[in-house]
């Protein structure tokens, strides 16, 4: 934490961030997030292992973006990854972000491609045992079983859309469920408005996801709904091998093809 | 309010026999928007036309739905017709009530409905349509030409006599392709070299060809009228320039055992050397994966040879990009190596060879200098069976079509055979004979009767080697499938035609579609033989799939023609069916996030990026932005952008989805 602290400082003192993004100490005992602009407010910041939601989601606000590039990002490995996930995607560019990561019991700034992408690759998101064991559960359903099973789930579902704004990929301005002229999505929360909202998801998110978790853990009602674009990056990457998060070059899994291909449907 | 015309079309019996059309003309007067709806027997006549053109001025309308065939066939006579009213053509659309109806379901009452049902979806779309204006794109009037076989030559010299500007590619160091392989041509006989020279010559003389042999086309961007090619001209590591073709170098070089490609393998060739005698350009290229020097650093022995000193070790690969307005295609074909047969002995037997090598063995340039010599030792073949289809028409061998010019050129074979060995005898095992071009069946009757080749109907099983002899069994199916047995001192395989190695990856350089047999696929197989599906690019030659010399040549004049009908004008208009990227008002400006995802999907790569600034020039963000001469309409990028940023004129969002919720109203 000391060294956070002196890190931080250290970054606004020689206003090389315009802020940084870190965890502070919120309610009930939990960590909440905090925006670091003053050298005073630098003791705010705190981090251990409460500290686990994916902060990368604020790069794409235009509140925080407003403040100016480079800005500084407190990172789990999963922020690692959606940071360089956000580079091959356009939305950042290198040494648009200062991340700060934790490696050995230091802090370590990673700035530069290379070592963005190192990290990356060294460091997988490693998410609590039950979810693996609930996608296995899932996988050996029957598919009218598992179709069951996500009625019963998304019944819940009342399009708040804190899984939108929770997810640091979903960043377009203007999402399809907004489009009106036509509207592809249905807006209301009725059993098809819900599926349909929730297939897009995963869909979109499909090759993408950096399985952060931070859509469960901001459904306010408890839908496991980052099983489904977990589960969506699993198929793409034994399908296409691809990783998401790990090459600020790669091109998107779905829109490209290899020549070198051994499948053939393609051809 | 809307103000659209309805105009139902019989197409004489092909939809009045099973919808009722009078019918549709009522249900349809009665739909919103709907201001004037009448059927008639033949829409795409005169009268038909006219009855069109007459309600637009009579009626006013403001959009236009003939329900008739699909719009494949007449789309542009109804939308012209429309514009000679003074309608925007691109109001006018029309309902395929043939092929999606009335061919295809039997005379009902459903019939009828669902052909209303297909007619109110299209007013729905046309209701929602928007006048669009042709895109108007210069031209550059020079053309590649990709090969320089028969094919390529001769396009390559008819677009350049029409007074344009050609630029040759070939990969090989010479033009000529195969043809300059073969001994004579079918069905007269006449030396195919000493045709084939003159026009080669004509080639590199003419003063509006660049030729560049050992050379390849690495990408091609850009579109009809403004393509850019990436050409990569392989180090020949000799100066052209002082080079005066000599000899001198080829002489010299140490290392003379390299398998002659020329000579399909039969003849060796030198490191650095010229294919042919008659090559051109008649000057040497060093083969740097086999130069001695290039290897280990040291020989040299052609360089010390060279009394122009014009030989260059250090020359190095030069990349140029061309622009030009077309591109013809003639890369031609390659055939089977005996290696791909097991039946007939994985190509362990020497005097098994394919019809490609037994044309460099009956040429007077060949390896026996013309002499009818098998491979193995020298011996004059006193006994040879030819086999036709070795591969070809077997679907066993992933091989089903016919390789179209087996039959003739091993007739042409025998013949020959027959012409330098007297007492020789020729066997040709055939499935059938196809000999269906101008003088080409007397041909093979005259191989037959005059020739006395004897002509046996069956397959061969097997093909193997005992005494020196190579013996051939198969069945003679004209004799009850008579087990037949030849001890023969050669075979002769009519391998398959197949597509060249590299043939895909040229085509996904060029943005071309090829079949699962890898030959480049003509834009209709009828009646746009020898254009593809991406505009401005065109097919000649075997390319296509296997083709004789008369047929490689009509269809490369056909090229030219369609290349010298595309320069003949100085500005091209397009459809304007294409993608674009929304705008909207600040502060998003665009709903496009430039996650640039339809930049990798898009097949033609017409998607670029586009910077939005504010007025006093801030940049807002960067946007994809579709590039109007490129796009095709495929729409593939609509489907990928997550935002639906993008959307597609003629078919946009709002069309297709108004077409879809119109099924469901009721």
């Amino acid at each position: 934490m000391k060294q956070l602290h002196e890190r931080a400082h250290e970054l606004l003192e020689q206003k090389a961030v315009s802020v940084i993004i870190g965890y502070g100490e919120g309610t009930e005992g939990r960590v909440r997030p905090v925006f670091i602009r003053t050298l005073e407010a630098v003791r705010l910041l705190v981090w251990d292992d409460r500290c686990r939601v994916n902060l990368a989601v604020y790069l794409n606000k235009p509140e925080i973006r407003k403040f100016g590039f480079p800005i500084a990002v407190v990172s789990t490995p999963a922020t690692v990854r959606t940071i360089v996930q956000l580079i091959a995607e356009h939305q950042l560019s290198i040494g648009d972000v200062v991340v700060l990561v934790r490696e050995n019991d230091t802090v370590r700034a990673l700035i530069q491609k290379e070592d963005l992408e190192q990290y990356a690759r060294n460091n997988p998101v490693i998410f609590p045992p039950f979810v693996i064991e609930e996608i296995e559960l899932l996988k050996k359903m029957s598919i009218e079983e598992r179709f069951t099973y996500w009625q019963e789930e998304l019944a819940k579902c009342f399009k708040c859309y804190a899984c939108r704004a929770a997810c640091p990929l979903c960043y377009c301005e203007k999402c399809i469920t907004d489009v009106n002229q036509p509207q592809w999505v249905c807006v209301a929360p009725h059993p098809v408005g819900v599926f349909e909202w929730h297939i897009n998801r995963a869909m979109h998110l499909a090759g993408r996801c950096i399985e952060c978790g931070s859509c469960t853990i901001a459904c306010p009602v408890g839908i496991p709904i980052a099983l489904l674009t977990i589960e969506a990056t699993r198929v793409v990457k034994e399908e296409f091998a691809f990783t998401p998060g790990i090459d600020c070059n790669a091109p998107s899994a779905l829109s490209t093809f290899r020549v070198d291909d051994k499948e053939t449907f393609i051809r | 309010m809307a103000r659209i015309g309805v105009f139902v079309c019989h197409c004489g019996e092909n939809i009045a026999a099973t919808v009722d059309c009078e019918k549709v003309a009522k249900a349809c007067a009665q739909l919103p928007g709907v201001a004037y709806s009448i059927d008639y027997k033949y829409m795409c006549s005169d009268p038909g036309q006219n009855l069109i053109r007459e309600a637009i001025k009579e009626k006013n309308l403001t959009g236009v739905v003939v329900a008739a065939c699909s719009p494949r066939m007449h789309e542009p006579t109804f939308r012209r017709a429309c514009a000679e009213a003074g309608l925007n053509p691109y109001l006018c659309e029309m309902a395929n009530i043939r092929e999606h109806c009335s061919w295809v379901h039997p005379k009902s009452e459903e019939t009828t409905l669902k052909a209303i049902d297909i007619v109110k979806t299209i007013i729905a779309k046309v209701r929602k349509n928007q006048p669009l204006y042709p895109i108007k794109v210069p031209v550059t009037k020079t053309a590649l030409v990709i090969g320089g076989g028969i094919a390529g030559i001769q396009a390559a010299l008819d677009i350049a006599n029409a007074g344009h500007r050609v630029i040759l590619v070939e990969k090989e160091p010479s033009i000529g392709g195969h043809m300059a392989q073969l001994s004579e041509t079918f069905p007269t006989l006449d030396c195919s070299q000493c045709i084939l020279t003159p026009r080669m010559v004509e080639v590199a003389q003419h003063p509006s060809i660049t030729l560049y042999t050992y050379a390849e086309v690495e990408s091609l961007t850009g579109f009809i009228g403004n393509f850019v090619a990436r050409i990569r001209k392989k180090a020949k590591s000799i100066d052209e320039k002082l080079c005066t073709g000599c000899g001198e170098c080829v002489n010299a070089c140490p290392i003379k055992k390299i398998p002659s490609e020329f000579n399909m393998g039969l003849g060796t060739r030198p490191a650095i050397y010229i294919p042919f005698p008659q090559a051109v350009p008649n000057k040497p290229v060093i083969d740097r994966s086999r130069c001695t020097y290039f290897r280990t650093g040291k020989c040299r022995f052609c360089e010390s040879k060279c009394p122009t000193k014009a030989i260059r070790f250090d020359q190095n690969d030069e990349v140029i990009n061309v622009q030009v307005g077309a591109v013809v295609v003639a890369t031609g074909f390659t055939v089977l190596e005996s290696t791909f047969f097991p039946e007939y002995g994985y190509g362990q037997y020497k005097d098994v060879v394919t019809g490609l090598q037994f044309e460099r063995i009956l040429s007077a340039s060949g390896p026996t200098l013309g002499e009818v010599r098998r491979p193995s030792d020298g011996a004059i073949p006193k006994k040879v069976v030819f086999i036709t289809c070795a591969g070809s028409r077997d679907p066993a061998k992933g091989i089903e079509y016919c390789s179209k010019i087996c039959c003739m050129y091993t007739a042409k074979h025998a013949m020959l055979y027959k012409h330098k060995v007297h007492d020789g005898q020729a066997y040709v095992f055939y499935m059938d004979i196809r000999a269906t071009g101008k003088g080409y069946d007397e041909f093979v009757r005259r191989a037959i009767e005059e020739d006395h080749v004897k002509y046996i109907r069956g397959r061969v099983s097997r093909v193997y080697e005992r005494n020196g002899k190579i013996v051939v069994c198969g069945a003679d199916t004209l004799l009850g499938a008579e087990p037949v047995e030849i001890e023969a001192d050669m075979v002769v395989l009519a391998t398959a035609g197949v597509a060249n190695p590299g043939a895909e990856e040229l085509a996904q350089a060029l943005h071309i579609s090829y079949d699962r047999h890898r030959f480049f696929t003509e834009a209709h197989p009828k009646l746009r033989p020898v254009e593809t599906n991406t505009a401005g690019i065109f097919l000649a030659g075997a390319c296509q799939s296997p083709k004789d010399i008369p047929e490689s040549v009509g269809q490369a004049s056909a090229t030219a023609s369609k290349v010298v009908a595309l320069f003949s004008r100085d500005e091209l208009t397009r459809e304007p069916i294409v993608a674009v990227v929304n705008r909207c008002a600040p502060p998003l400006y665009s709903t496009c996030v430039g996650c640039f995802m339809c930049q990798t999907a898009c097949p033609y790569s017409a998607i670029e990026r586009e910077e939005l600034r504010t007025r006093d020039g801030t940049l807002v963000k960067t946007v994809a932005r579709v590039n109007p001469g490129l796009c095709q309409g495929c729409g593939t990028c609509v489907a990928f952008c997550r935002s639906k940023s993008i959307d597609l004129q003629g078919y946009s969002n709002e069309q297709m989805y108004a077409e879809v919720v119109e099924l469901f109203a009721e």
